[in-house]
């Protein structure tokens, strides 16, 4: 009982610990390359409309969600943030790889040497990872609220 | 887990979904919409003179007076063709020049009428002589280096040079009165990659020498700029390829960086007259039969006054070469293609000709 209490009070701190080092990681790596992803970008079929605007706010707002997850009073809303992007980013995937024969990809660092397949089992992964971190989390709260 | 947390998932699920489908959709609205740029093809604007076979082609143009075409050539870099565009006479002409020794890479003449220059940019020597007798002599020596230079005036060339600061490509002016001095702008070509294979392009000045532009190679943009260098017009062509499409190495240990495949070329030669800029395009199309392709280059003409396309029209191959280089002076269109110089009229039915003589 006790152990899984540690395990339920710890999963949200390493779900949120992965989410900052992975927002990190790729929002540093894109800007190393800036202008590398911008032309990514710029080539996706998707984006390549708004990829000068996207190529700035994607990586801007990782960092922001980053930020929020170190703050213990905004860890529910990083979750929420982070799942919603995920999501955006697996239906990007999906989008290309169905409606697109050209298919780039600008995620940053070694993330771009996944598989297509990877890449969505690696974002669901992560979704998962933030459903659970919103569900201890919510739960958390309201139980703080009993006791307080 | 408590319902409203799964129905907040659920709302952002379908709020993350439908934002991205509709950027898919708005983007490609917009560029489908772009790519559908349907040329116009109005019948015969130009009509062909005649084609000058001139057995080698490794010739460019040099410049053009009074209906004299001046063509130089790039393995025998001090031997001129005078071609008169009415009577066809050829005259053979040999530079005289004071320094032969110098380690020249690429050797231009370029002229300004009544002046000639000769120059390579590698070298920061430029000579200069009158078209009266075709002797070079030292004109400027210093330390400015440059990547491609145009005369537009008696003491003045239109350059592309390498930014010190930056190591990126910048558009100046280098003007000699009693010692050489180089303006530079380097707010008109804009970086998107690296600064120098991105923004690569021709250099132009209009057949008056009142205007010079800039045609980036590969995306779909063209500058026209004012002889202070300001920035008169930045026009789109009706490609669509906003951002140059290459791929470059890393810097090797000798410094340098190289394209690693083949860029897609969105402009090719272009020239300037008046309000009308030229550009030679290898890109087709919507409704465009791709076999035209294979016999003759085509051509898009903008008006960068009214911020227009107007229309465009096919120079044919000689000998199944295609368009090299071409200028328009007056109503001639000149272009080198393989061995030969073809030679056109522009009509004035579809064209407003209303230049200076020159």
């Amino acid at each position: 009982m006790k152990l899984s209490k540690s395990i339920y009070q710890i999963t949200p701190t390493i779900g949120a610990f992965l989410f900052i080092v992975l927002f990190v990681y790729t929002a540093t790596s894109k800007f190393l390359d800036f202008s590398n992803f911008q032309t990514q970008l710029g080539q996706s079929p998707l984006l390549t409309a708004y990829a000068d605007w996207v190529s700035w706010g994607i990586p801007i707002l990782e960092l922001i969600i980053a930020a929020l997850f170190i703050m213990p009073k905004y860890t529910l809303l990083a979750f929420y943030a982070s799942y919603a992007l995920m999501v955006m980013f697996t239906t990007y995937i999906i989008i290309i790889l169905n409606f697109s024969d050209f298919i780039p990809c600008s995620c940053g660092g070694v993330l771009e040497k996944l598989s297509w397949t990877d890449h969505i089992v690696f974002n669901i992964v992560f979704i998962g990872i933030a459903v659970t971190g919103i569900a201890i989390q919510t739960r958390k709260k309201t139980s703080e609220k009993r006791i307080g | 887990m408590k319902t409203t947390t799964i129905y907040r998932l659920i709302g952002l699920a379908i709020f993350g979904i439908t934002t991205v489908v509709i950027l898919f959709l708005l983007s490609e609205h917009e560029v489908h919409r772009n790519n559908a740029f349907v040329r116009r093809y109005p019948h015969h604007p130009i009509t062909k003179m005649f084609d000058f076979d001139l057995g080698y082609d490794s010739y460019y143009i040099a410049g053009y007076s009074n209906q004299e075409l001046f063509l130089g050539n790039h393995t025998a870099p001090l031997h001129v063709i005078k071609l008169n565009l009415i009577t066809k006479d050829t005259t053979h002409i040999r530079v005289q020049i004071e320094d032969k020794n110098l380690p020249f890479k690429s050797v231009k003449i370029k002229l300004f009428p009544p002046y000639f220059f000769v120059m390579d940019g590698t070298v920061p020597v430029i000579f200069r002589g009158t078209l009266r007798d075709w002797e070079a002599k030292l004109w400027i020596k210093n330390n400015i280096y440059f990547t491609k230079g145009l005369p537009i005036d008696s003491n003045e060339l239109f350059v592309r040079s390498i930014s010190s600061k930056t190591k990126e490509s910048v558009l100046g002016i280098l003007k000699v009165t009693d010692t050489a001095n180089i303006v530079l702008n380097n707010t008109l070509l804009q970086k998107q990659i690296d600064g120098v294979f991105d923004v690569d392009g021709s250099l132009l000045v209009s057949s008056d020498y009142q205007t010079l532009g800039y045609v980036y190679y590969y995306r779909n943009e063209f500058l026209v700029i004012g002889n202070n260098l300001e920035l008169l017009a930045k026009q789109q062509t009706i490609d669509t390829v906003k951002i140059a499409r290459i791929s470059l190495s890393e810097i090797d240990d000798r410094g340098e960086v190289k394209m690693t495949s083949p860029p897609l070329e969105i402009n090719k030669s272009a020239t300037l007259s008046g309000e009308y800029i030229f550009i030679n395009s290898k890109r087709l199309g919507k409704y465009e039969d791709g076999e035209m392709l294979n016999q003759a280059s085509i051509i898009d003409l903008y008006d960068w006054k009214n911020k227009t396309y107007k229309f465009s029209f096919y120079v044919y191959d000689v000998d199944k070469k295609k368009i090299k280089e071409f200028k328009v002076w007056n109503d001639y269109l000149i272009a080198i293609i393989g061995n030969s110089v073809s030679v056109y009229k522009l009509k004035s039915s579809h064209f407003e000709l209303n230049n200076t003589k020159l």
